[in-house]
């Protein structure tokens, strides 16, 4: 592999598409770990010890900050060339039917998902969560701001998976008449499902106060 | 002809004298019109009426008439080809539009696509990319033997679909991006998929959207805009086939 492949657009896209679905993989172990908030705090802070003195944890973090810095930096540098193509305008311009809402959005929850990850390492990756990480996660999502806050992400992350699935797919090569409508259909399903299990937990902590 | 009523349209049309003029939308009242015309038969009836008043003709581009050698193009009410699935301008009929409506003409628009006069732009970064490796240099021979083909008839089709491609540049016009992707992957794919093809083949898809970046196209975002817009209904299956290609060909 030359480093043409890295300096193509197909060959960048191939990088975006491959980190992208790697770090629906890492969303989809995080969210099994959040869930066992549900079990009550023993568990949720046996959990947290447990990961957190995991000898792998910081190799992991690596590997999964370098996913988020590829995935980012070749978007927003094909995004530019994107937004470098088409000098003038149309005047008026209307679909024949391709795009999505998803597809439609994907700058706009991408830059809100960015805020959002800030905040979110900020809190929990940086935070001092003492000797309860069950507690420190119930304080914060009982501010309804910080709730609102996530759960938006959660819709803006839900709209950016339900065209990022299957374009994933597609940029991999992956195409072909019979499963990739099933393809398109399980990524808008994914991105629902797991958005929705995200959003669970502070809306929980909100409503129903959490298991106090 | 049938005696059915003729209309009238109000067109706001792309103006512009040549490729360093900024250009403008000019408007333009046209009546008497067959709901049976195509498009670009009431664009010649526009002109007609323009050269009568002395004033310049609307340049745009067309050739055949009849869907299949990709010259004609232009934005229609923000759509390539005009609101109809799988069909070029030229065969777009004026019975599409309702009587007294205003329709919007703009030309293709893409940095890759320079204006050269009103409607028309050039597309010669399309023959770049077929000069870089959409051809094969073997000597292909005459037909073969129907029961010597080395393909399957259901590959032989496949490559007949993208070899459907008439190059219009509806695709890049359509993709918010003004990205190429449907063009080169059906240019590339109909040769990948044939016998023919099989020597070049790595070096095509190379060569091809390499090409295809210099030349100042934007990224395929997967949108799909290309294959709503498409005249020949080209398929973004061919963009997939595309990405494989320029895999396969880099990890060797």
């Amino acid at each position: 592999m030359g480093s043409g492949f890295f300096s193509s657009s197909i060959g960048r896209k191939i990088v975006v598409a491959l980190a992208g679905l790697l770090l629906c993989l890492f969303l989809v172990v995080h969210l099994a770990g959040n869930l066992l908030i549900f079990a009550g705090a023993p568990t949720f802070n046996h959990y947290a010890a447990a990961l957190e003195h995991n000898p792998l944890l910081p190799a992991a973090e690596i590997g999964l900050l370098a996913l988020f810095l590829l995935h980012i930096l070749f978007s927003l540098k094909l995004r530019w060339e994107n937004h470098r193509s088409r000098p003038v305008g149309y005047a008026e311009s209307a679909s024949k039917g391709g795009r999505t809402p998803g597809s439609r959005t994907m700058l706009v929850s991408a830059l809100l998902l960015l805020a959002f990850l800030a905040v979110h390492i900020k809190t929990f990756r940086f935070g001092h969560p003492g000797d309860s990480l069950y507690r420190m996660v119930m304080t914060w999502f009982s501010n309804p701001y910080y709730s609102a806050f996530y759960v938006l992400s959660m819709a803006a992350l839900a709209l950016h998976l339900s065209h990022g699935v299957q374009s994933g797919f597609q940029t991999l090569g992956l195409n072909h008449p019979r499963y990739t409508p099933i393809i398109r259909a399980l990524g808008v399903a994914f991105a629902v499902a797991l958005c929705t299990a995200f959003a669970a937990i502070p809306l929980w902590a909100l409503l129903a106060g959490g298991a106090r | 002809m049938s005696e059915k009523a003729k209309r009238s349209y109000t067109l706001k049309v792309w103006r512009q004298r040549g490729p360093k003029d900024k250009g403008r939308f000019a408007q333009y009242q046209v009546s008497g019109i067959s709901p049976d015309a195509s498009f670009l038969e009431m664009l010649d009836v526009l002109n007609e009426e323009l050269i009568k008043r002395g004033e310049p003709v609307i340049a745009f581009d067309s050739d055949c008439r009849e869907g299949i050698c990709g010259m004609c193009s232009c934005v229609i009410n923000g759509q390539p080809h005009g609101p109809d699935n799988g069909s070029a301008t030229c065969e777009l009929h004026m019975r599409r539009f309702e009587d007294g409506s205003t329709i919007t003409v703009e030309p293709f628009r893409a940095r890759a696509f320079p204006p050269v006069k009103d409607l028309v732009v050039d597309r010669s970064a399309f023959d770049r990319i077929i000069a870089s490796g959409g051809y094969v240099s073997i000597n292909a021979g005459n037909a073969p033997d129907g029961n010597a083909l080395a393909i399957g008839h259901d590959t032989s089709e496949k490559a007949m679909d993208a070899a459907a491609c008439i190059g219009c540049g509806a695709c890049v016009a359509a993709c918010p991006n003004a990205a190429a992707m449907l063009f080169v992957s059906a240019k590339v794919s109909h040769l990948a998929l044939l016998p023919q093809g099989q020597p070049e083949r790595d070096a095509r898809a190379l060569a091809m959207s390499r090409t295809m970046d210099e030349a100042g196209f934007g990224n395929c975002s997967n949108e799909y805009e290309c294959e709503a817009a498409c005249p020949k209904e080209i398929k973004v299956s061919h963009i997939a086939l595309l990405n494989r290609e320029f895999l396969r060909a880099s990890l060797k």
